[in-house]
């Protein structure tokens, strides 16, 4: 992760910006409905070592000087589903050796949507960050 | 069957917000299938290069890549430790959910 950031200071021009998106170290949820109409089900167990050294990574090259941190920003993303099987695939990819099944989850999102009205969406909800670094230069 | 991805464009949004794109040189690392590099380049910068280790992914988003922003926008496979471009090339780098 520290030579990737390294690699992305080495092609920035003086004065350029290095942007990290991705999803903040938190649990997902899953929900029915959309926007202000979504109402939480339940929370997905995930695992965030890879977050976490991610985060670690970012310190170690402002520590060094490399880039400087000038913005952060968070918002929610989600991801909107038609059909319970959109919802089994999207959670399939997450049944790692490390990770509890979502089986669970799954169930509880149908049991909800049992007492929906046809047409419902399914939508997964997770806390994005961005992250605006400035290229130091030496 | 489908998923749709920030159908309220939040995400686009907060990019928007955070720097002016406007005729910058971007380099996009983890790109998959183009997705969120379209949504960029509707900000009007002047060149995308994005790329992502999958070549399958790859072929995809050049699949997908509209006419207008042929020229604008090129499609590597690549990873994000071994840049291979000149040093001190763009103005904005963005990694997509790489670290």
């Amino acid at each position: 992760m520290v030579h990737a950031l390294t690699e992305a200071q080495r092609v920035l021009k003086p004065n350029g910006i290095l942007i990290d998106l991705r999803s903040a170290a938190k649990h997902r949820c899953a929900g029915l409905g959309e926007r202000k109409r979504w109402k939480l089900v339940g929370v997905m167990r995930e695992d965030f070592a890879d977050d976490i050294a991610a985060d670690r990574a970012v310190k170690q090259v402002v520590r060094e000087g490399l880039f400087q941190q000038e913005s952060l920003v968070e918002f929610d993303l989600d991801r909107v589903m038609d059909t319970l099987q959109d919802l089994r695939a999207w959670l399939d990819d997450f049944s790692t050796d490390k990770l509890p099944s979502h089986d669970w989850l799954y169930q509880r999102v149908e049991r909800a949507l049992e007492k929906k009205r046809d047409g419902t969406k399914i939508a997964v909800r997770g806390l994005m960050r961005l992250r605006l670094l400035r290229k130091v230069e030496h | 069957m489908a998923l749709v991805m920030d159908p309220v464009e939040d995400e686009i949004r907060a990019l928007k917000g955070i720097t002016n794109w406007h005729g910058k040189r971007v380099l996009e690392v983890g790109c998959g299938d183009g997705r969120l590099t379209l949504r960029l380049a509707k900000f009007n910068p002047e060149k995308i290069i994005a790329f992502d280790p999958d070549p399958k992914l790859i072929r995809t988003a050049r699949k997908n890549l509209p006419e207008k922003y042929k020229g604008r926008i090129e499609y590597r496979v690549g990873n994000a430790e071994h840049v291979k471009q000149k040093p001190d090339l763009f103005d904005v780098v963005i990694f997509s959910w790489v670290l």
